[in-house]
Parts: structure tokens; C-alpha cells; sequence
């Protein structure tokens, strides 16, 4: 066994941690959150460039061809500076699902999506279902020159920005994912800021085509690759949890230290030493499931999917009390939406709620 | 011991029940309390001019200086019809906070010319206590008022003030002398939102709403006879205000409507977890309710509710917070999509639950809860000093 990051991986985890640190402070995010689109485009470019955007696509499609340990790193990063470019829509479920697929379009698509000319995104969740995305009523029906969608899809993250939609139908009983451009006659798209200040959309399909070279998976196939998107896509946003937890606690315990009341720091009472440790204790041993869900998604360990579940759980769990007590200790500074503390509580608020909440996953780890 | 109400109070509470589904009701206002939509300050004064057309506003005033005189036990009936008509708060600032320092501790000209403006809501009124440097240690305040001739002058600010954007007074403590104790040189003064010299900044919390404020006041000459009471006394009557507020701060009325409501959304998701939960937070709620009522009937007696009141701020507040975390756990990721606080556009609604996005809103508005009206560590420690000895 060996815990400890390879010279590359804390190679990159420097570049991303310096490239926060330049452009991404809490004024520079705001303005990415007040701006339409709910991502800086500059950014996104700077992304394409560091080779970040390459990450997880594979060597024979202009790849790293890195796996689930790189993403965390990137993630955890991205976590503490709360970026908001479309990276987990964008990169990882839509690579994810495009990578394992064999269309024809495959390689173009990869590319665009490296070079940062094009986003793709994954739209799985529907109105009507819950977390049980798999049983969704939008359907892909067959039809004389191919297929043909109908139905809605929700909170279909940077939905508004795409230039194509992964998206989950039913088809014949059984799942299927197919691909559509964002442009194609029948398809609508209304987006919306989300509480966290990324975007959603959501997406109506009347009587949209869709050839059969743009089906990506049908059946047990696509239900795989669905389900291996979703594990990734979770470990990918508890990574980022991790990151944004271990920012929550710094915060604090620098803000304590300064804040002075009854002519003293209040760091000096023990009541809140002891919340701070908490939210300490409560970070490392998120960070412990998430190094052990990766390293089983990296080695195809078939635990990895239950220890995905224990991980979002331990997620939930630690990310309210680690933005709550945050939030808590800054006093009236934490609930102002012009300190940055308030918006980790955002973030976590966000990502309890996405791929299954705690108890969704506390269901799935007992079943 | 006997736990029911006696005829009286239970005819009393059929008058209030029937006075808030009559016909006089402001209608616009319930709809809007009803689909968890933000109400405008026009929807505010509608509201109290309502309370006030019933003879209630002064629910909690005896008599003299017009309230209703009522008994405690009317009071928690009352508040109670309230939150099952699902009818905003009673703002407490006028009505609560500085209405009963006025008649316990102003002089008569002041009496006369501040309680019928406030029991009428022709003035809505703002609290001035906190200051940047100055929270949880509020007797650390630093906002200054020197007399000059007939007037002080008023230099300094005020953070946190909630709502000051719609006040028109502001209520102060200000600092008119250097002390060896700091509490001793703190006076209690009543400013006009209006005077030259002030300026209000809004505050975003991080639900997006603007429900609080900065306060500036630079040289604001405010009349001497706008002090009340004495120079330097200014924290007694701030701590007398406190032990008012304390009325109905645990929330419950209201979280038994929000918890019936919960249960009602909840009844056919066949989620067991979550059942269990409301379950625990609908008997921690029963505790709760019970013990107000033990506070109740001893200011019945003619006790005063000490630190015990505390006890109700504490609790109360983390019921609350609580709830307000089983209505976004409920709505699961469609709490996803948030436009601020006054929902979305009507042309423009996403997919899922209407409550979905107010839940969220509310869940991160409470945050404030335990931290305001003294913070809930400052609550533990009153208790642990107050009651415990240690
Ligand atoms: C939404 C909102 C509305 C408000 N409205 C008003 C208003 O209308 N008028 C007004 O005057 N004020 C208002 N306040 C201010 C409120 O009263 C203060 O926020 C509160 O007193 C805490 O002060 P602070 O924010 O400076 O936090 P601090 O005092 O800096 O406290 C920070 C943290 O330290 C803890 N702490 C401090 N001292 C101790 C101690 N001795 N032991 C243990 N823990 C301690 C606190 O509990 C808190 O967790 C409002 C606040 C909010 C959030």
C-alpha cells in the first residue's frame, strides 16, 4: 500500500492551487456568479491550455489518460476556491460517458471538449423521479429514419451553456443515452441559476431526432456507464467538499483569531476550540473514505460503488456541520453574502443534495 | 395542576379565530404566506393595520398605554391563531422592544407622542444595538453621542440593523460618557431615520435578501428630549428589553404550522428516515411548548422569567434551524435551481416541488437564529453563570 501523492499529482495540485490563488479571489467570483452565463470564459481557455481539460480523456484522443486520483486533486482545489466552470458537467460525466462509448463522432467530440471549443452536458435528472434517474419517463423511441426524444430533463447543470446534451431516455423498457446537439429542431432550454451560483437548465424535447450513430449505449450497457458516471461524478464533488471543508475550518479558525470581543480573541473560549476542532476532526476523515473510494474506482474494486455511498453519506454529514459551525463562529460576518464562508455552506447545501442525498446513499449502503 | 384552558380563554381564542378568517383580512398578504413569497413593506403595514383595526396590536401592553392588558395565557393564545392563519410576524421592534421601554422608563411627553404612532404602525421602528466591533460583547459599543446645548451629536454606525430601509426611527444605544465600566456610560436614545447625517447600506445575507443593514450617523444632531430616562442607564434598560423579547421567541406556534405542513408534503414520499426525524423534532417540539407554557404560568403568578428564557431562545432556534433542513432534505435536489428569495419569474418555474426553493431560502435565512438576539453560546453561558453558578 502507498497513501502518498506522486510527484506529478502534487505537481498538479500546485498549478491548480496558484491558478486559484491569481484568479480566483472572492471578487473575482463574484463577478463570475453576476455574469449570465455563470462561468468565465478567460478561465475556461487558461483551463484548456494548463491541459486541464484533458485530464481523464485517453492518450489516443489527446488525453493524460489520468485516472480518479488526478480528478480528486484537481477537485479538492477546485473545492477550496469554490470554482464554478463547468468542469464535472463538462469533463467528467460527459467524458466519462463519451470515452466508453463508439460512435463515430467520438474522437471530434473529445477533442472539442479538450481544446475548450465545446461543453457537453449529461441531462439525467427529471422532474417527476427522484433519485432513481434510471426509471425516467423521457423516451427514445424508434421511427422510420432513426430515433425520435420526447420528454423533459432537469437540473441539467451549465444546461444553458452546452453545445450538446448526453441525455437518459428510456427505450424499449430499458435505459439509453444518447447524444443531441443543443441547437436541434424540438429541443428548449430554459436556464437557471442555481443555489450554489452555477447554472441548470432544463430541457423540453418535442419530437427531437436522433440518428443511430448518436446513440452512445443501450441497456445494460448504458445502465454501466450511467452508474459509473455517477460514482465518478460523486467522488469527483466529495472531493471538492473536502476541499471547500478544509477551507470552512482555516477560515474560522483565522477569523477567530482576529475577531476580538470581550477584549479578547475569540478563539480564546474553549467552547469554540472545540466546534473548530469538530469541523477539523469531521474534514480528515471525509478526506480518509475519499482516498479510499478513489484508490477502488482506480483499481475496479468492486467495493467501489458502496464505498461511493459511504463516502456521499459521510459527505452530507460533515459538510453541514462544517459549514454550519463555520457559518456559526463568524457571527453575523458569516450569514453576509459578502464573506465567502456563507457560500462553502452553499456549496455543501448543494452537493448533499446532487447524485443522492444522505439518505438516498444510506439507503443504497444498507441494500 | 390543571393542564386545560378555561372557558374563557377558549372562547378568546374563537374571537381571535374568527377576527383572522374575516372578511377584513388583508387577502394578498395570506396569499403571499402561503406560497413562501417575500411580503413588500406596503404588505407589512397592511398587515399590522389589520392587528391594530382588531384592537390587538398591544397584545403584549397593559392597558393604560393602550394594549390589551391581556393575561399570558391570552398572549400564547393569540400568537398561536396567528400562526395557524399563517400570518407574518408581528414586527417586534416598536411593538416589543422599545414600546415598553418608552412607557416603563420615558417621561410622559414622550409616552404621548411615540406609543399611539406604534400601536397605530404609523412608525416603523429599527434596532440600533450592534455595532461592527461590538456583538456578542454589546457593552464594548463604541457609537457616540455628546451633548451640545439642547441636542447630542451622534457620530458612529450600527451594523445588522434588520430592516432599517424601512424605518423611520431607530432606537440607540449610544455611549455619552468614558467609563471605568463600560456598561455604565451607555444611554438609550431615539433617533428620526430622517435626521441629516444617516446613512443606511444594505447588507446581502446569503439567501439574497436585503433584510439587513449598516447605519451610519455622522454629526447627527438629535433632540436632548429624544433620550430616555437617564444619562448612563442606558444598559439597564436594554437588559429590562431583553427579558421582553423573550415572548414567543421560541417560535413554536409558527414551527407546528411548518412541521404540519412538512408532514402533509412528506405523507406519501414512503421514506421512513425521514419520518422518524419529524418525528424526534415534532416531541423535542412538544418539550419545548411545554416548557414555555411553565414560563407562561409562572409570569402568571407574577414571576418573572429569568435565564430560564434562554432556555426557549436556545431550543427554539435550533428547532427551528432543524426544520427548515428536513424541508430541503425533503425536496432532495430540486432545491437545486434558486433565483433569490422571491422565487422565479411566473413565466419561468423549474421542475419540482413549489416549496423546493423557499425551503432553501428559509434553511439558509435561519442560520441567523442562533446567531442573533444574543447568540446561542452567549445563551449557554448565561445559563451556565445565571442558573448553574459555575
Ligand atoms: C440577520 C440578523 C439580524 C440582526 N438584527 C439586528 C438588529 O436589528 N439590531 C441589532 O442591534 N443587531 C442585530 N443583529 C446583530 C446580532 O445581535 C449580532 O450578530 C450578535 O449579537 C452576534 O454578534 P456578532 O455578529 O458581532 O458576532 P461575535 O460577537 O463576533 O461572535 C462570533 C462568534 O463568537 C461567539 N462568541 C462570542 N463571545 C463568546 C463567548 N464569550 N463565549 C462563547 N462564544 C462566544 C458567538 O456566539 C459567535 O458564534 C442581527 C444579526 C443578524 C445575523
Amino acid at each position: 500500500m502507498n497513501l502518498n501523492y506522486s510527484d506529478e499529482q502534487n505537481m498538479l495540485r500546485e498549478q491548480v492551487l496558484k491558478f486559484c490563488e491569481t484568479n480566483y479571489d472572492f471578487i473575482d467570483r463574484e463577478k463570475i456568479l453576476d455574469s449570465d452565463s455563470g462561468y468565465n470564459e478567460e478561465n475556461w481557455k487558461q483551463f484548456a491550455e494548463l491541459g486541464w481539460l484533458a485530464v481523464p480523456f485517453k492518450e489516443d484522443n489527446g488525453g493524460f489518460n489520468f485516472g480518479p486520483i488526478e480528478l480528486t486533486v484537481l477537485f479538492e482545489e477546485f473545492g477550496k476556491a469554490l470554482v464554478v466552470e463547468p468542469y464535472l458537467s463538462s469533463v467528467v460525466m460527459s467524458g466519462t460517458i463519451l470515452e466508453a462509448s463508439n460512435i463515430p463522432e467520438k474522437s471530434e467530440i473529445i477533442e472539442k471538449i479538450i481544446s475548450g471549443e465545446h461543453q457537453v452536458s449529461v441531462a439525467y435528472a427529471e422532474p417527476n423521479v427522484g433519485y432513481n434517474f434510471l426509471d425516467c419517463n423521457t423516451t427514445l423511441s424508434k421511427d422510420a429514419d432513426g430515433f425520435s426524444l420526447n420528454g423533459s430533463k432537469s437540473l441539467v447543470l451549465n444546461g444553458g451553456n452546452a453545445n450538446k446534451f448526453i441525455v437518459l431516455a428510456t427505450h424499449d423498457n430499458a435505459p439509453a443515452l444518447a447524444l443531441v446537439e443543443a441547437d436541434v429542431e424540438g429541443l428548449s432550454i430554459q436556464s437557471f441559476k442555481t443555489l450554489d451560483g452555477q447554472t441548470c437548465g432544463e430541457l423540453t424535447f418535442e419530437n427531437v431526432s436522433v440518428s443511430s450513430e448518436s446513440i452512445l449505449a443501450l441497456g445494460d450497457e448504458a445502465k454501466l456507464l450511467f452508474n459509473k458516471m455517477l460514482d465518478v461524478s460523486i467522488l469527483c464533488i466529495s472531493a471538492e467538499a473536502v476541499g471547500a471543508m478544509t477551507s470552512s475550518y482555516m477560515k474560522t479558525v483565522q477569523y477567530t483569531k482576529e475577531r476580538e470581543q470581550f477584549s479578547q480573541p475569540i478563539s480564546n473560549f474553549q467552547v469554540l476550540q472545540h466546534r473548530m476542532v469538530d469541523m477539523f476532526i469531521e474534514t480528515e476523515l471525509t478526506k480518509s473514505l475519499m482516498i479510499k473510494a478513489t484508490l477502488q474506482l482506480d483499481s475496479d474494486d468492486p467495493e467501489a460503488s458502496k464505498t461511493i455511498s459511504a463516502l456521499k453519506v459521510q459527505v452530507g454529514k460533515a459538510g453541514r456541520l462544517v459549514g454550519q459551525h463555520a457559518v456559526q463562529l463568524h457571527g453575523g460576518m458569516g450569514v453576509s453574502n459578502e464573506m465567502s464562508i456563507g457560500h462553502y455552506l452553499k456549496r455543501f447545501t448543494a452537493i448533499d443534495s446532487m447524485f443522492g442525498n444522505t439518505q438516498h446513499h444510506i439507503n443504497k449502503y444498507q441494500s | 395542576m390543571d393542564i386545560s384552558f378555561s372557558e374563557q380563554d377558549l372562547q378568546f381564542q374563537e374571537e381571535i379565530r374568527a377576527g383572522l378568517n374575516g372578511s377584513e383580512y388583508p387577502l394578498h398578504v395570506r396569499e403571499k404566506q402561503q406560497k413562501g413569497v417575500a411580503l413588500s413593506k406596503q404588505d407589512m403595514i397592511d398587515f399590522h393595520k389589520f392587528i391594530h383595526s382588531k384592537g390587538w396590536m398591544g397584545y403584549n401592553w397593559p392597558e393604560e398605554y393602550g394594549g390589551t392588558g391581556w393575561s399570558p395565557v391570552q398572549i400564547y393564545l393569540f400568537l398561536n391563531e396567528l400562526a395557524l392563519a399563517q400570518c407574518p410576524t408581528i414586527l417586534p421592534f416598536g411593538l416589543s422592544m422599545v414600546g415598553p421601554v418608552i412607557y416603563t422608563f420615558g417621561n410622559q411627553e414622550q409616552k404621548d407622542r411615540f406609543l399611539p404612532d406604534i400601536l397605530e404602525f404609523n412608525t416603523w421602528w429599527c434596532q440600533g444595538y450592534s455595532e461592527p466591533g461590538s456583538g456578542s460583547d454589546l457593552a464594548s459599543l463604541k457609537t457616540k453621542a455628546v451633548l451640545e446645548g439642547d441636542h447630542y451629536i451622534v457620530n458612529g454606525s450600527k451594523t445588522w440593523t434588520t430592516l432599517a430601509q424601512n424605518a423611520d426611527w431607530i432606537f440607540c444605544l449610544v455611549r455619552t460618557e468614558t467609563t471605568q465600566k463600560k456598561q455604565e456610560g451607555i444611554s438609550f436614545l431615539l433617533i428620526d431615520m430622517n435626521t441629516p447625517g444617516i446613512e443606511v447600506k444594505p447588507i446581502i445575507t446569503i439567501d439574497g435578501d436585503h433584510e439587513v443593514n449598516s447605519v451610519f450617523f455622522t454629526d447627527v444632531k438629535v433632540p436632548a428630549d429624544q433620550l430616555i430616562g437617564e444619562e448612563g442607564k442606558g444598559w439597564t434598560y436594554a437588559k429590562f428589553l431583553l427579558a421582553h423579547e423573550r415572548f414567543g421567541i421560541a417560535g413554536v406556534p409558527v414551527v407546528k404550522v411548518q412541521l404540519e405542513k412538512l408532514k402533509n408534503i412528506t405523507s406519501d414520499y414512503d421514506d421512513a428516515n425521514l419520518s422518524k426525524k419529524i418525528a424526534e423534532l415534532e416531541i423535542d417540539l412538544e418539550a419545548l411548548e411545554f416548557t414555555e407554557l411553565r414560563t407562561l404560568a409562572a409570569i402568571a403568578e407574577g414571576g418573572h422569567p429569568g435565564a430560564e428564557s434562554s432556555i426557549l431562545k436556545i431550543r427554539g432556534t435550533e428547532i427551528q434551524q432543524r426544520l427548515t433542513e428536513l424541508f430541503v432534505e425533503a425536496a432532495g435536489q430540486y432545491i437545486l435551481p434558486y433565483e433569490g428569495p422571491d422565487g422565479f419569474e411566473s413565466n419561468k418555474t423549474p421542475a419540482g416541488p413549489d416549496y423546493a426553493s423557499p425551503s432553501v431560502a428559509q434553511y439558509l435565512n435561519y442560520r441567523k437564529t442562533s446567531i442573533y438576539g444574543g447568540s446561542n453560546e452567549i445563551q449557554k453561558n448565561i445559563i451556565a453563570k445565571a442558573i448553574l453558578g459555575v
